[in-house]
């Protein structure tokens, strides 16, 4: 059976926010510039856009 | 919060994120729709900015500032076993706290100086990657050494106020704080790190 959209969207949105901590997560294990630009340039991106498609589906799930 | 704790909070929180994506249905009911809100809001939301705030705070440290190779030398500068090695004597005597000591006398004490510092930090990062690295004595400020991040810390020290060599002049303190007269380049403080004379410097060990 085909999985609604809303579950669709909310399984993209743990795979972005998963992501993206694992990011933060390599970036917490050195002291180094570059591990600082991770964390910023592609860890927190990632989670945030994983907390606004979470977001998303819950605002088209209330107007469904 | 310890590192050891943060990276146990990022690794729980990433695990339950990507259960309840895989699982999706259970958001089906009441509970598990808390659960999703917990998992793919609150958690990701505390888990980036306890993040945030550990990787501002290392950027901050010594070890950061001197983990690229042409900052060695600078490093090496601060154990340089002569008086009149300006960022030696502050970190040797412990004017500074040593696990910061770039970041003490290198951030402007301004409103947005530690948002400068780091937009600085990700063109040193870019010069370092893609960029030609300059030889350590080729590196030069952005500005002139302002004297208001030495008195930042020394503007009413006694040392400071009251040194016999401050009151030579009775005008002097005054152009010192008033930033006319460089505490710097006037000549009076004017060893700073001076990488290119290190081959010749000998070097302080702290006892164990």
């Amino acid at each position: 059976m085909e999985a609604p959209v809303i579950e669709t969207k909310i399984n993209w949105a743990s795979k972005l926010i998963g992501a993206g901590l694992l990011v933060q997560l390599l970036a917490l294990l050195a002291v180094h510039p570059l591990a600082f630009v991770l964390f910023l340039a592609v860890g927190c991106p990632l989670v945030a856009a994983g907390i606004v498609l979470y977001l998303l589906s819950l605002v088209s799930s209330s107007q469904a | 919060m310890p590192a050891s704790i943060l990276i146990l909070f990022v690794a729980v929180s990433g695990f339950l994120a990507v259960v309840v994506g895989f699982r999706a249905h259970v958001t089906r009911s009441r509970e598990g729709k808390i659960l999703a809100f917990v998992a793919l809001l609150i958690l990701p939301a505390m888990a980036v900015w306890a993040g945030f705030n550990e990787q501002m705070d290392r950027a901050q440290s010594t070890t950061f500032c001197l983990s690229c190779h042409v900052m060695a030398d600078y490093g090496r500068s601060l154990t340089v076993d002569d008086r009149s090695y300006i960022p030696a004597s502050h970190f040797q005597n412990n004017r500074i706290p040593r696990d910061r000591a770039c970041y003490t006398c290198h951030t402007t004490y301004t409103m947005f100086g530690g948002v400068t510092a780091k937009m600085h930090g990700v063109r040193h990062l870019y010069v370092q990657y893609l960029g030609t690295i300059p030889k350590p004595e080729d590196i030069k400020l952005y500005e002139p050494y302002n004297n208001r991040e030495c008195l930042h810390c020394h503007l009413g020290a006694r040392s400071f106020e009251e040194g016999s060599a401050h009151h030579k002049d009775p005008e002097l303190l005054a152009r010192v704080k008033a930033g006319r007269q460089s505490c710097i380049s006037s000549g009076c403080h004017d060893t700073v790190h001076d990488v290119a004379s290190l081959k010749d410097a000998t070097f302080w060990k702290e006892a164990q």
